[in-house]
């Protein structure tokens, strides 16, 4: 087992192949311990396992201090419910020179099992032996062996590095005169066993099969119930109860938790400083409260966004140490509602609950295409007739087939215990070959549906009431043909074949793994039998989790030139993100939230003017024209009405063919408008990305570094420049950046100046000449001294530059 | 939210997937209520409700204000509500708010989180206009002869806001006014609505008009409004506007329409997601999806400390701790791994230290577990949000079993991708044609993980002045492999097709001719029945449990006129059957002793007397059998036997 071997890893991240060097042993060792986590994984008390080694130096079994023989060969670990330090023992196991017979290690494994296991005679007895085969091993007795294993219903499973697999295509090349004899015996030794007691196989096969995805079979327990229909108590005669049981048909299985971890601190006592030690964290649950807020500020920050990252979480507890909070005892505490801002006591936790009597009544029946798809609210349930009263299951199924028969569904009211709270759901009849059986699903309460409005996709109408049937947003003929070719190409309905070869439809849910359950397994499984995942990685995810994931390659090949029609027809075009934009309500909220700015980017101001209410004649050619003019206007945050106005009078001079219906969205023209000023190339929107698109260009740099200039000292001496104030810091970063380099350094300088020169004045923006400030050397004018560093002239001194850093207030406005 | 009991903590991954429905309450709603008080909406006219009452359209949206509080109230306890009325004379008694509002505007109620006295206070407004007709006219005289320009109204309602809403908060304002045109004639009036309109929408404020039209003075949104409102106020968030459409939804109503006007947008429409939907390659759309059916469910207690004054509430916090140093771990430095199992008492042994739980001790530099964004990745298999297209089957390949979940709508989304909006209409038009639904991929969020959903097409389908189905698809979750459970039993007596007939008649009684699952018609009972008491505890009044109606019990007097006598002769069918009185061979008790027993002789035994002379097993058999508790002593078992031979 010492000899190395090379195993493959999986891909690096740059899709390299990676080996490792494995001995045999440590090859082996991956099997076993995987089988020894799936144990810890399952933590049942009745999974136990040990380990015999043979081919040990020593010796130390049971069978060898009774009788002797049965020489190098150990317990190595007792028989017990494993954990992680047995899965570290393994670990510490290295080869050795010594040979062991494998047989003998088998029936020291059986004795010891059996004396284990002598008072619980009905649990289940497995041995899996692991061997390269290539000890040499005494065979005479094999034929006892197989009757006592057989007396015990032990089942062996024989696992063999590079054994031949058939499977697998593979035969050991070289394979020595030893190793094919044992093999062979293995093959007689399994087959002897009875039925289902043996197993052979190869280490690459096993460990194979072990990262397949295993569905954890669950079986739940049948809860008792009644069916009722009409009044049970008063008219009995004329009403049904009866006994049945509900079982679970899907229930959403989620992927095994993580137990958090860390390190702990090295310097604690009696700890190696070779090692590193990680324990598990104790959680325990604080009540805070926080008096310095008000109240109606608390909350705040909590189910903000939809990404609830660790991050966020961090800045949370960042944020709560700094308000301080108040440590409460629970002792002191006391339950309670709040309504609105009112406190309502409550000590109980709830309220008088809602009298209900359980079981599951019937309310009507409608027909079962009525059934709108969407309302279904959760896992289903089977519903059968108790399996104890044929006169139940007699009714049971002349309800179920009427039901299956007429095509209706039934209305019912389940309460699961009595006094819990009713559900209202649907029941549907199944007609099976041995059974008729209902599947129960919880439908929408009032409560539940949730109406929002949505705006038509097809009927728009204009603002005088006509409806418009050519517009951007309706799909023309020519689209409508090219989705349609589209939607036929992409049929799954044959795109897979079954076991005869004959087509069937692709994606089974029966054979869908949940790969988020199976990948967590399979890390889980990967960090505890590896010491290190920085060099051993986890391997990629087994194939049957992604198979999945794309669809099916004859398909994409089928439907490829339907997909260009489309592409081609639909002109779909992603539409840069905008960056937020200042917006005059005349109060500060500079910390806003993202969601507000976006909403207000697109709420600006409509224009709605009475002449642009027919329809368009030749939208295309229109489309950027007017919606230039249009989005200037929204963003275009100067202080007054009437100014837009007047840029609004401008434009439409400017480009008189523009009255048509601004269609926002068109395709002709899907960015935004970069709000260049006229004459200006670059603009208010994205000034960074202009000046960076002119200076690859390289032909007006001049004019660049000019303009940015300009834009910048407008941004900043806007209203809510905060809000861009990163972006413009980048800006100039990048402007002084380029300066240096483009030989623009005066241009910088004067740019500087003149901003200075806004910040500093009325009603300047002061913030934001701090910030400079704060910047130091890296905003400062520049130098003649660091001009010349890159080779060309400033007429600022280094003297004055220092200056500037240092006592950026005292210089002199030019 | 959970409650915030240790016990029931949910693992922090967990949470992550399962907060979909807090989102909601997460962001906090501001509704302003600005209610014209001119002349018309002081009109008395009969009360169509109550007999011999006269009304107000004014009575009626302070009546409307009222029940959205007392919904909001339990909804989203973290709400603000104020009420703003203007064409009135009243002026503002009290000072002190950061700025004056514009005359003939009256703020009745302050921008504040909703409380239970406001709303009292309200309802006894309305109490007593209702008592009195004049009582509102003489409280908030109208205007008389010219209207307060639409123009002030707006700046007033963007200063109470101001004052009054949390930043963060959606902020929206219910116009409720009943005259299409304020300015006749007055272009500059118009003007300036408009314009104070859009520093209202640029303050982050939404307007959503409620326009009440009678058959005498119907109203007509184009005489003024449509010039003045901006496309998208209301209905779409935030959307892209065209100038030329009108807005998709002005809710134009007759006045006892008004609140289930304000209904609909009594919960402000917020997408779940915004997320790409790859077609194919290089062929994306984008898509936003909302949640339109979710279980409401009721609110959870809070922990509140007594603070002398006032009542606060303690919010709970997690911290991880070191359990032998009793210091808290930095979250950052927190790693993730699988469970260690736990310590037996052979290792507790060589372990030196005797603690519980067990440690992992690897060669200094080695790394055993993986940091949060490692596990991330192992959720989502490194896919980004979105959608993939993987193809189109027939209708009938999502069975009625294919579910786990509440479905998902999603609709276009046009400022993400342009195009988008006609791309998913064509799909969604040809997918209607040829009767297919799409399977797609989705990864919802960058913390979800990956799931395979059924995209069903939905038509638009509109109904006069309701709420109308609109169009776009149902995102349904298909189960997983895992997912799935195996019918437990597979065989049981079957019925005759005589008993069949005869349940068919009954049931052919009871069917909802073109019917189906009616939603509106069962408001929960439980949640119902809690919020009451809630309430009333608010109000401080007495909770009266008799007045209370569950309106999801079956209808019996219907039942049992429409089938009754059919149901009968249905039983008598089925007793007829050749095997109703077979004796079922329990499987499964090879090793137990035969514990069946027979009713008949149950029911002659208990008239005997003789029921103790039946093993305990045998009558807990049978009350197994007939879903009752099988718990205690043999004479409470007995006694159980008995009060159910009693009944039936």
């Amino acid at each position: 087992m010492g000899a190395s071997r090379t195993v493959e890893l999986p891909d690096g991240p740059k899709g390299e192949t990676r080996r490792v060097e494995l001995t045999k042993l440590e090859w082996s060792l991956q099997f076993v311990k995987m089988k020894i986590q799936d144990m810890i994984f399952n933590g049942r008390k009745t999974d136990q396992c040990g380990v015999i080694i043979f081919g040990s130096e020593e010796t130390n079994n049971i069978v060898n201090d009774k009788n002797g023989g049965y020489e190098h060969v150990s317990e190595y670990i007792p028989i017990g419910q494993p954990n992680a330090s047995t899965l570290a023992r393994l670990d510490e196991l290295r080869a050795s020179e010594t040979a062991g017979d494998p047989i003998d290690a088998l029936i020291v494994g059986i004795e010891t099992q059996d004396i284990y296991l002598e008072k619980k005679r009905t649990w289940t007895r497995k041995t899996v032996l692991v061997t390269d085969g290539e000890s040499p091993m005494e065979v005479d007795e094999w034929e006892a062996i197989v009757k006592k294993m057989e007396g015990l219903n032990v089942s062996l499973t024989v696992v063999g590095v590079d054994f031949d697999d058939e499977e697998l295509a593979y035969q050991e090349e070289d394979k020595p005169a030893i190793k094919r004899a044992n093999e062979s015996f293995y093959g007689r030794l399994i087959s002897a066993l009875p039925e289902g007691f043996g197993l052979i196989g190869s280490l690459e096969h096993a460990l194979l099969t072990l990262n397949y995805p295993h569905v954890k079979e669950t079986k739940s327990a049948l809860l008792s119930t009644t069916l009722r229909l009409g009044d049970v108590e008063v008219r009995e005669s004329e009403a049904i109860e009866m006994n049945v049981r509900i079982g679970k048909c899907t229930s959403s299985a989620r992927a095994a938790s993580w137990k958090k971890y860390f390190k702990k601190d090295s310097s604690e006592d009696h700890v190696d400083e070779e090692k590193a030690i990680f324990k598990e964290v104790k959680r325990r649950t604080e009540y805070i409260i926080d008096r310095s807020t008000e109240e109606g500020e608390e909350d705040e920050g909590k189910g903000k966004g939809q990404d609830l990252s660790m991050d966020v979480d961090e800045e949370k507890s960042v944020m709560e140490e700094e308000k301080r909070p108040e440590k409460v005892e629970k002792e002191q505490l006391v339950r309670g509602f709040k309504y609105g801002s009112t406190y309502v006591p409550c000590p109980d936790g709830q309220f008088e609950r809602l009298n209900t009597k359980k079981g599951m009544e019937i309310c009507g029946f409608f027909g079962k295409e009525n059934l709108n798809r969407s309302y279904p609210m959760g896992e289903i349930s089977y519903v059968y007739a108790s399996p104890t009263s044929v006169p139940d299951q007699l009714a049971f199924s002349s309800i179920v087939q009427a039901m299956s028969g007429k095509g209706v569904l039934a209305i019912a009211r389940m309460v699961r215990s009595d006094g819990a709270d009713p559900k209202m759901g649907i029941l549907l009849p199944i007609v099976w070959e041995k059974v008729d059986i209902l599947l129960w699903v919880q439908m929408p309460f009032a409560d539940d549906v949730r109406h929002y409005t949505f705006p038509s996709l097809t009927t728009l109408v204009s603002r005088s009431g006509e409806k418009i049937t050519k517009h951007p947003y309706i799909p023309t003929e020519e689209q409508l043909e090219a989705m349609d070719n589209f939607v036929d190409a992409m049929d799954l309905t044959e795109a897979a074949k079954d076991e005869t070869g004959a087509p069937k439809a692709w994606f089974d849910t029966r054979l869908s793994f949940n790969p988020a359950i199976h990948r967590t397994k399979q890390a889980q499984f990967h960090s505890a039998v590896e010491s290190d995942i920085t060099i051993h990685p986890l391997p990629p995810p087994h194939p049957e989790l992604t198979k999945y994931f794309d669809p099916p390659k004859r398909v994409l090949k089928t439907a490829k030139h339907a997909l260009e029609e489309c592409k081609a027809a639909f002109k779909v075009k992603e539409v840069p993100k905008r960056a937020p934009r200042a917006r005059k309500d005349g109060h500060m909220h500079a910390q806003d939230q993202d969601e507000d700015m976006i909403l207000l980017d697109q709420k600006g101001p409509a224009r709605k003017r009475p002449d642009v209410a027919s329809p368009p004649k030749s939208q295309a050619a229109n489309t950027s024209l007017s919606r230039a003019g249009k989005k200037k206007e929204t963003v275009d945050d100067s202080e007054t009405e009437s100014e837009s106005d007047e840029e609004l009078l401008l434009e439409s001079r400017q480009k008189p063919s523009a009255p048509g219906l601004p269609t926002p969205t068109a395709s002709a023209e899907p960015e935004p408008d970069p709000q260049r000023a006229p004459g200006r190339i670059i603009g208010n929107t994205y000034p960074l990305k202009d000046f960076r698109q002119n200076l690859k260009q390289g032909d007006v740099v001049t004019k660049a570094v000019e303009d940015l200039g300009v834009v910048v000292r407008e941004i900043v001496g806007r209203p809510f420049a905060s809000r861009r104030k990163d972006e413009m810091v980048e800006c100039l970063t990048v402007l002084r950046e380029a300066c240096l380099i483009e030989d623009e350094i005066d241009a910088w300088n004067r740019i500087l100046r003149g901003l200075k020169a806004d910040c500093v004045g009325k009603d300047g923006n002061k913030d934001f000449w701090t910030t400079l400030q704060k910047m130091g050397r890296q905003m400062s004018l520049i130098s003649s001294t660091e001009a010349r560093r890159v080779g060309t002239i400033s007429d600022i001194s280094e003297s004055t530059a220092e200056t500037v850093s240092a006592f950026f207030w005292s210089i002199p406005v030019h | 939210m959970p409650p915030f009991d240790d016990w029931n903590v949910i693992e922090e991954e967990e949470e992550l997937e399962l907060q979909d429905s807090s989102f909601f309450e997460g962001k906090r709603d501001v509704i302003l209520f600005c209610i014209d008080c001119s002349e018309s909406m002081h009109e008395l006219r009969d009360d169509p409700v109550y007999e011999n009452v006269q009304t107000s359209h004014l009575l009626a949206a302070l009546d409307a204000a009222m029940q959205i509080q007392k919904k909001k109230v339990i909804v989203g306890p973290n709400d603000s509500v104020g009420v703003l009325l203007f064409n009135t004379t009243r002026l503002n008694e009290v000072k002190g708010y950061a700025s004056e509002i514009k005359k003939n505007s009256f703020v009745y109620q302050q921008i504040a989180p909703i409380s239970a006295p406001t709303i009292q206070e309200l309802i006894r407004l309305i109490d007593e206009a209702r008592e009195d007709p004049d009582l509102l006219r003489n409280t908030f005289p109208p205007t008389q002869g010219k209207k307060m320009p639409m123009g002030d109204v707006f700046t007033s309602c963007n200063w109470v806001i101001r004052d009054g809403a949390p930043k963060t908060a959606s902020k929206r304002v219910f116009l409720i006014t009943d005259d299409d045109n304020p300015h006749p004639n007055s272009k500059q009036l118009l003007t300036s609505s408009k314009t104070t309109l859009i520093d209202l929408t640029q303050a982050g404020v939404r307007v959503e008009p409620f326009f009440i039209s009678t058959p005498d003075k119907p109203f007509d949104p184009t005489r003024f409004y449509s010039s003045v409102l901006p496309s998208n106020t209301i209905g779409e968030d935030e959307d892209e506007e065209d100038p030329a459409m009108l807005p998709t939804s002005i809710s134009i109503t007759r006045i006892d329409d008004l609140l289930s006007q304000m209904r609909f947008h009594e919960v402000p429409k917020r997408a779940l997601f915004s997320i790409p939907f790859e077609l194919g390659k290089e062929f994306v759309i984008g898509v936003k999806g909302y949640g339109l059916i979710t279980e409401q469910k009721k609110g959870s207690y809070k922990y509140f400390v007594d603070l002398g004054d006032r009542m606060e509430v303690a919010n709970s916090r997690t911290v991880y701790l070191d359990e032998d140093q009793q210091v808290e771990v930095d979250r950052r430095k927190i790693l993730f791994g699988g469970k260690l199992g736990t310590a037996t008492a052979d290792t507790a042994e060589e372990d030196e230290e005797m603690s519980m739980s067990i440690t992992r001790t690897v060669q200094l530099g080695h790394k055993p577990f993986y940091t949060a964004d490692e596990i991330r990745s192992f959720r989502s298999l490194d896919l980004e949000p979105g959608l993939k297209l993987l193809g189109f089957k027939n209708k009938s390949a999502i069975a009625f079993e294919d579910n786990v979940k509440h479905a998902l709508f999603i609709c276009p989304d046009e400022l993400k991708y342009s195009g988008s909006k006609r791309t998913f209409s064509a799909l969604l038009q040809k997918m209607l044609e040829k009767d297919k639904i799409g399977m797609v991929l989705a990864l919802i969020r960058r913390n979800a993980t990956p799931v395979f959903c059924a995209l069903v097409p939905q038509a638009e389908i509109l109904e006069e002045g309701g709420w109308s189905e609109p169009a776009g698809f149902h995102l349904i979750f298909m189960p997983f492999a895992d997912d799935i459970r195996t019918a437990p039993i597979t065989e049981a007596f079957r019925a005759t097709k005589e008993a069949e007939d005869a349940a068919r008649a009954w049931i052919d009684k009871l069917c909802v001719k073109n019917g189906a699952y009616p939603p509106d018609s069962y408001p929960n009972p439980a949640l119902a029945y809690h919020n009451a008491q809630l309430q009333a505890s608010a109000f401080r009044e007495e909770f009266d449990a008799e007045a209370f109606e569950d309106l999801t019990r079956p209808k019996y007097d219907m039942i049992h006129k429409r089938a009754g006598a059919l149901l009968k002769e249905w039983k008598k069918v089925l007793s007829s059957d050749e095997n109703y009185n077979a004796v079922l061979v329990t499987t499964g008790t090879k090793r137990k002793a035969d514990v069946s027993v027979d009713e008949a002789d149950l029911r002659s035994r208990y008239t005997a007397g003789t029921l103790d002379k039946l093993r305990v097993d045998q009558l807990k058999e049978f009350l197994k059998g007939k879903g009752l508790p099988t718990a205690g002593k043999k004479a409470d078992l007995i006694e159980r036997v008995g009060e159910w031979l009693d009944k039936y």
